[in-house]
This record gives structure tokens, sequence and C-alpha cells, in this order.
């Protein structure tokens, strides 16, 4: 393994590892099934937070609080048990067809409780920070279960997968999702444990110059990529920086986040491109080498943390190694994902057009 | 009945003027030497003498990082702090407020509604359709007041009343559209609302600079107008000041300027506040000097602000929109507790 300052650290990576392990799900996970009053079965499981829960099973009617657990839901097969989502979801209506119509509760940080109750869900799946924790007291009065689930912290996506197949009876379906994850993933470490030096990476988050600092979603899409963010060494999620920091720093490759709303509905790269081209142009940055050889991506939201993040972590790995990835396709990886978990053709453009072909 | 003769009238009020125009020049010195301190600190390794000495020579890299990077940021500072102090300086004097600032009329909130609509409608993170909502709705919410105003004769009272109401209507505006946002649009919008001096490069300078100094000499010609005003409206009326007049004119010419200043660097807060509050601390009520002391002030303020806002935490950043508030907050309060009566 190497050693080198910006190599992967193993000591992050392991946790992961452990995590994927297939004799996991007899860790402390899922710890007890017991006698519940109506149906039967009361399932204890651990949320988003490390909080242990308590779900009554079975559950047949389900409220989504964001699209992360839509997507999931999708990949188990068990997106007819939604009878309720957050009105969010329909800005992407060809993303998720029918569901985009199924009725809305509201915002995803400040849901309308009395339309969830309308909808008698047996459990609403939301963000563990959003809405706060007043809502769940709330629900619960009201005999409604909460769970919170994230789906977008790529150590814990796959836990979150099997805890949620488990209360759906999904487990084959979680299964067969995480072990075609954590291959593609081993995969890409395989590979990058040969690797010497990692290249710096300056990511920045949806606002210009604002780095994705640690803790950030893009600050681990990034280590696991085998890339080494400038902005790894800071204490807050998203810093400001000075334009002059990012040049000092030098880095190889530049990574930016946008969210122009649907990369599922756009018919050209266009949108991306242009927010790439401003990159090259800012002030002075022709001195970064990043700038300098072409490596600056504009990479979509929906690839950008959440249950697509290994396709984002995919194409980040081959532009940071372009040489060493030859044969890893994250559009590949992208249609087999949409077209066996998600049930969608695939369609749509989640990147910028690289540098040398827009000059061609 | 002690009685000054004019003689020795005429010599204080000389001396007085000599002082202010001391002060005056004191500030333009200063304003220099914090604009050179703000040019030699960086994240790069570019040290003081070198980085002024690429100023004058084409030196590569180093060239292109003081004249690309620092020196558009300290001309930046320089200027939005020296519209912000005027800005607060007019709309105290045509309000005879000391809680006037550009933002009491809403015209910040304006703006601030204006860059959201951008976000949230137009997928705006475009550094010019964001100004352009900002600058477009501070001077309609501007006019908004005006023709309130016009309606009610623009008494202070009316035109205060009818900010604060406006300042409400945009803030509720934006909370609105900021819950219907998504994710990202919430967090674009969050720093927004931080501030930031980093956006903006040489053509937005330019702009912002025509907004933020054309209106300048106008409202200097009309500062006697500002002194009569300070004594009453009867009182301004009667030594032939058409107030009215004067203060659409100055509400009009004080929001371009607010629009310039924060329409490519989002919210600034307390300086339009602090700044004429220090100047007329130290120099008195006298708008002829107010108005160019309290924008130089503001901009040695913004100046400072902003040094410290990249050195406390380097090489994070600190948004100048919370440097500035977190430095004007605490002073706010000693002028409330300690000085607030004397030079009101």
């Amino acid at each position: 393994m190497p050693n080198s300052p910006g190599a992967i650290s193993m000591r992050r990576c392991k946790p992961l590892h452990k995590a994927f392990l297939p004799g996991w799900p007899a860790a402390a996970f899922l710890l007890v099934f017991l006698s519940g009053p109506a149906m039967g079965v009361t399932m204890i499981v651990e949320d988003a937070l490390g909080k242990i829960s308590q779900i009554s099973l079975p559950v047949r009617r389900i409220v989504v609080l964001n699209s992360d657990v839509l997507e999931v839901l999708r990949i188990l097969k068990a997106q007819n048990l939604v009878v309720g989502v957050c009105s969010e979801v329909a800005r992407e209506p060809e993303f998720w067809g029918a569901l985009a119509s199924r009725p809305k509760v509201g915002g995803w940080r400040s849901p309308n409780l009395e339309a969830i109750v309308k909808l008698e869900p047996d459990l609403v799946i939301a963000y563990h920070r959003n809405p706060g924790r007043e809502f769940d007291r709330r629900m619960a009065a009201l005999g409604i279960q909460v769970l919170r689930l994230d789906f977008y912290r790529i150590e814990i996506l796959e836990q979150e997968v099997h805890t949620l197949g488990r209360i759906l009876d999904r487990q084959p379906q979680a299964a067969r999702f995480c072990d075609w994850h954590r291959r593609h993933l081993e995969m890409i470490w395989e590979k990058l444990a040969w690797t010497g030096d990692r290249p710096p990476v300056y990511i920045e988050s949806y606002t210009d110059y604002h780095a994705a600092g640690p803790g950030s979603g893009g600050d681990e899409m990034c280590i696991l990529a085998g890339g080494r963010n400038i902005a790894a060494g800071f204490t807050i999620p998203y810093p400001q920086v000075t334009p002059e920091w990012v040049l000092s720093q030098n880095p190889e490759v530049i990574i930016k986040a946008v969210a122009n709303g649907n990369g599922y509905a756009l018919k050209n790269s266009s949108p991306f491109n242009r927010r790439r081209d401003a990159i090259l142009r800012r002030p002075a940055w022709r001195y970064i080498a990043a700038v300098a050889t072409g490596k600056v991506h504009v990479m979509d939201s929906a690839i950008w943390t959440g249950p697509r993040a290994l396709i984002g972590i995919a194409y980040m790995a081959k532009w940071f190694y372009p040489g060493l990835f030859q044969d890893l396709h994250p559009e590949e990886l992208h249609k087999e994902y949409l077209e066996t978990f998600q049930g969608v053709e695939y369609r749509g453009v989640f990147v910028s057009k690289p540098v040398r072909d827009k000059r061609r | 009945m002690n009685r000054q003769c004019p003689e020795s009238l005429c010599r204080r009020y000389k001396a007085d003027n000599r002082t202010k125009t001391i002060l005056m020049f004191s500030l333009i010195l200063l304003a220099c030497v914090v604009a050179a301190t703000g040019l030699a600190v960086g994240a790069s390794d570019i040290g003081p003498w070198q980085a002024f000495a690429a100023l004058f020579k084409d030196s590569g890299r180093v060239h292109s990082i003081v004249w690309m990077l620092r020196l558009p940021r300290v001309v930046l500072a320089a200027l939005v702090g020296f519209g912000l102090g005027l800005a607060g300086a007019v709309f105290q004097a045509i309000l005879r407020n000391p809680l006037a600032s550009p933002f009491t009329l809403g015209i910040g909130s304006g703006a601030g509604f204006g860059a959201v609509s951008m976000i949230i409608f137009f997928g705006g993170f475009d550094t010019y359709r964001v100004a352009g909502g900002a600058f477009v709705f501070a001077l309609l919410s501007a006019l908004l007041i005006l023709g309130i105003a016009r309606m009610k004769n623009a008494s202070s009272e009316t035109m205060i009343l009818a900010g604060i109401a406006q300042m409400f209507l945009f803030s509720s505006l934006t909370s609105l559209l900021q819950y219907m946002g998504t994710m990202e649009q919430v967090h674009e919008i969050v720093f927004w609302f931080f501030g930031s001096l980093s956006k903006a490069g040489w053509p937005e300078i330019g702009l912002a600079a025509v907004m933020i100094l054309v209106p300048f000499p106008i409202l200097l010609y009309r500062s006697w107008d500002f002194n009569l005003l300070a004594a009453g409206d009867e009182s301004a009326k009667a030594l032939g000041v058409n107030v009215e007049q004067l203060r659409m004119a100055a509400v009009l010419a004080a929001s371009l300027m607010t629009a310039g200043c924060i329409c490519f660097t989002g919210v600034i807060s307390f300086v339009g506040l602090v700044a004429p509050h220090i100047t007329r601390m130290l120099i008195g009520g006298d708008y002829r000097f107010l108005l160019p002391i309290s924008g130089l002030l503001g901009a040695v303020l913004l100046l400072a602000a902003d040094i410290l806002g990249r050195t406390v935490w380097s090489p994070q950043v600190l948004p100048i929109g919370i440097v500035t508030s977190i430095i004007g907050v605490p002073f706010f309060f000693y002028l409330l507790l300690k000085k607030s009566r004397e030079y009101w």
C-alpha cells in the first residue's frame, strides 16, 4: 500500500470495507425482532443518527420526504407502497414517471402534517436533520411512525438500503443493489491501491468559491475516487475560500457540482459547459494546472452524493486517472443502474464535455 | 448674555473646517494604508514588496494575482464601503433618523428578493443574472417608496413607515421563495446573504463604480440643503429648500448607490448605519463634511473587515457580511448606551 501523503487513507476506507462485508448483517445493526401488538411484529432498527427506532410491521403505506428515499424504494421495487411524496418530486416528472403524480405532502423541510395524516401511512421516511425532531413527536401522537434514513452518506448507504430492505421484506433486492454497489467501489479501490501520489483536487460546491470541505459529500467522493481534496484540512463542510488560495494550491483537477434542476431531462451538455467555461475564464486561474490542462469538470447533483454517488465517483476516478481507468465507463454504469435498479431508460446529461472535445 | 464677536466666530468656523478637512485627508491616507495592507495580504506566497512591485511591472503569475485577484477585491471593498457609508449618511439626513440606513427603507430587502428570484426562477447561479435581479428590485423598492411618499408629501415618517412595511414584505417574499427552493438553491441563497467580495472582476467593478460615484457630486452639491433640512422641514422650506424634491432626488441617488454596492457583493450590513454615526461623533452634523467622511470611513471599515475576514481564519474566509455585522453590532450597542443623546 502506498504511503504517500495523498494516498487514500485505509483508516477512512476500513469502516466501509467492514460495512460492506457480507457478514455485517450479523452485527448489531438489526437488533431483535419482538412481538408487536396488532400485526404481530415490531422491528428494531438503527436510524441514520444511530438512534434505535421501533418499526411496527408490516409497512404497506409509505410517505417519503425526499427524493433519495424514493430512489431507494425504486431500487427495492417497493415504489407501489408509496402513497405520498414531497413536493420537490414533481420537479422531475421525466425521471419519476407516475411517482411524480402521487399525492404531495409539502416540502422536504416542513411538510404538511395534515396532508400526511390524510394519507394514513404506516411509515414516513425523512432525512435525519429535516424536518426537526418535533415532527417525530407530533407524528407519533397521531400514531404514525417516522424513520430517519439519509441515503446520501456513502459510508452508511448500503447499511441503510439493507435496513429498508428488511423493513419492507425486500432483502433480495437490497442485497442485489448492495452487491453491485460494493463490487464497483472495490474495483475502483483495487486499482487505486497501486497508485502513488494522489492528484490535488479543488471541489467547488453549488456556490462559487465555496469548497467541499471535510464532512461534505464531495470530500467523501473525492477520497473514494483517489483524489486529494485540497480543502480536506478545513474545519467546516462548505468553507468560503479566496480565488487566490485555490491558485496557491494549484489543483490538478477542478470539479464543480451544479444543480440545473434535472439532468435526466437534458438533451445536451451546454448548461454544464457554460459553468465549466466560466471557471476556465476566472481571473488569473489560467495559472492553475487544472485550468491550463483543461481538467475542469462540472457534475450534476443527481450523481453528486445520494444513491447514485457511485456514478459520480466513477467519473471522478476517470478524471483523476484517465490512463488507469480506461476500461471504466461511467455512462455504462449509469445506464446499468437506471435500467436495472430504477426501471427507467438511460438518458439525460450529467457532466460537462471534456475541454479537449470542445476544442476539436 | 455672552455674545461672541463675528470675527471670533469666523475664526472658529474656519478652524473647524480646517480640522474637518485634515480629518478627511487623514482618512484618505488611512484608506490608502489599509488598502495597501489588503494588497499585501493573501493566501499565496507573495511578499508585500513583491506584490507592490508587481503593480508596476508584468511578472507573469504574480502580476496576475495582484492585478486580477487582490486589487479588484481591495478596490471593490473601498468602493462598496464608500457607497454604503455615503448612502447611509444621505438616508439619515433626509429621514432625520439615526436608525436610517440603506436597509431601513427596504432597499436591501428588495435587492435580496431580486437576487433570490433569479436563483429560484431562472436557475440564476450566474453572477450577472443575480446582480441584475438585485439591482432592478433595489431600484423598484426605492421607486415604490418614492411613489408612496409623493402621495403623502414625502414626510420622513411616511417614508420610514413605508420602508419598514416594504422591508417586511420583501423579507417574507424572500422566505417564501427560499421555502420553495431546492436544497442547492437554498445553499446559494444563504451564501448570497452572507456577502462576498470574490465574485466581482474589473468589468463588474466598473459598473459598480459608475452607480456609486456618479451620484456623489450631486449629493455633495446639495449638502447645504441637507444641513438646512436638519433644522426641520418647515425651517428648510422657509429658507427656500424644496424639501419634497430634495427628498425624492436623494432617495433615488442613495438607492442607486446601494443597488450598485450590493448587486455584485450580496448583503453587507451595518456599514451604512455605523459609518455615518462614527462620523457624526467625530465632526458633528455638517453634511458638507459628513457625506464624504462617512463614505471614506465606510471604505476604511470594509477594507479592514475584508482583511480580518481573510486572515483571522485563514485560509477559510469569513464572509464579509458576517464580519461587518460582528464588528457593527457591538459598536451599535455602544452608541445606544453611551453617545446617542449627545450627537443626535
